[in-house]
């Protein structure tokens, strides 16, 4: 068995405690909404830009020419907006 | 607690360079899309107008168009280069005679410029001049005419772009491959599997990132393609081949409107983003359990 007194001085080593508790940190800001997929709020706030645009051109191009000003869509995504990031 | 501030410091010029050349352009293409600048015009300043080049847009019907073609284009072409693809590089895990010589003759289109890709495609399918029509009409009686048959046309621009850019789906798919485990195809082979279902159940879905990684770089290409399409048949018979990248040229340098080609480019990018989401989503991303 080997002296511990003649053990060699040992590279600073990765603690993997705290790794792990990284990794489960990220794992767990990934969750679960109404959504069919886990997302983290970044991809949220990346699927509400989708909608918000889709939803402004359809806005420009079928309900504008109607009468129904532009502003009532801009709350309408901004409302989707806080909805899917919040809920989603 | 690691102290993140090394990595910051390395990845310092990446993030500089991506900045500069990435999203200081991109921030500047939206500013311009909400913008009216045409500087060879009546009014060379850039004059604010909100959202009127997005509403000019969505009744453009040339631009519409350009988005439906595009689209068609684009699934097409992915497609049937991953189809082909995929056959090839399961060719090249085979041994066969001159594997080597056909893998490098494969492999050349990759390297030629687009716009030299056009101008080969062109003097093939020139009528009177080109190979193509010549024994289409010799054997087949058939009569190809790429700058009056916008059918044929549209044709051949996808059979092009295949051309030029399967041999990039066959390397990718190839690697794929290659770095497959044997065990589950050979305990599948132990169990009876037949080659569809090793194909479906283990091949399939153990190359799926490969293959998502490989439509991604081939949708986004796909969607700008402008300078071999420019060359084959210059957006014509009519638009029936103006793509977007060659619709957003047309507007932005004959006709100088910068603000409304800006405005373009950003729907375009708007919807190369779109398609990719779907495709991760369709395909990879982690499901909620409880939907």
């Amino acid at each position: 068995m080997a002296n511990p007194a003649h053990t060699p001085a040992r590279a600073p080593t990765v603690d993997l405690d705290a790794a792990d508790e990284e990794a489960q940190a990220a794992a767990r800001r990934k969750r679960t909404g109404f959504l069919p997929i886990q997302t983290n709020w970044f991809d949220r706030l990346f699927i509400s830009i989708y909608i918000a645009v889709a939803l402004e051109l359809f806005w420009m191009r079928f309900l504008e020419p109607n009468g129904i000003p532009l502003w009532i869509c801009h709350i309408v995504v901004i409302a989707l907006g806080v909805i899917i990031v919040r809920r989603g | 607690m690691r102290s993140n501030k090394v990595g910051w410091w390395l990845l310092a010029p990446t993030l500089a360079i991506l900045g500069i050349f990435g999203i200081l352009p991109f921030i500047y293409v939206l500013y311009l899309a909400f913008h009216q600048w045409n500087p060879f015009g009546a009014n060379p300043e850039q004059v604010f107008n909100g959202a009127n080049n997005f509403r000019r847009l969505v009744f453009d019907k040339e631009f519409l168009l350009a988005i439906w073609v595009t689209l068609k284009f684009g699934v097409f072409a992915v497609a049937s280069e991953i189809v082909i693809g995929y056959f090839l590089a399961q060719l090249f895990m085979r041994e066969f005679p001159g594997k080597g010589f056909f893998r490098t003759i494969h492999t050349l289109p990759l390297i030629v410029a687009p716009i030299v890709v056009g101008s080969i495609w062109r003097l093939m399918t020139t009528p009177s001049v080109g190979i193509i029509p010549f024994y289409a009409n010799e054997l087949f009686g058939i009569d190809i005419n790429i700058g009056r048959d916008a059918g044929t046309a549209f044709l051949f621009t996808v059979i092009m772009d295949i051309w030029h850019w399967t041999p990039l789906v066959t390397l990718t798919l190839l690697a794929a491959l290659l770095s497959l485990p044997k065990d589950p195809f050979e305990q599948a082979q132990i169990d009876g599997a037949s080659r569809s279902q090793i194909f479906w159940h283990i091949t399939l879905p153990m190359i799926r990132p490969a293959i998502l990684a490989t439509v991604f770089i081939r949708l986004m290409d796909a969607l700008r393609t402008v300078d071999e399409v420019w060359m084959l048949t210059g957006g014509g018979p009519g638009a029936a081949t103006r793509y977007l990248g060659l619709h957003i040229w047309k507007v932005v340098f004959p006709k100088t409107d910068y603000g409304y080609g800006a405005a373009i480019s950003v729907i375009v990018l708007y919807l190369t983003l779109v398609m990719c989401w779907m495709l991760y989503v369709g395909l990879v991303a982690p499901r909620n359990k409880g939907n």
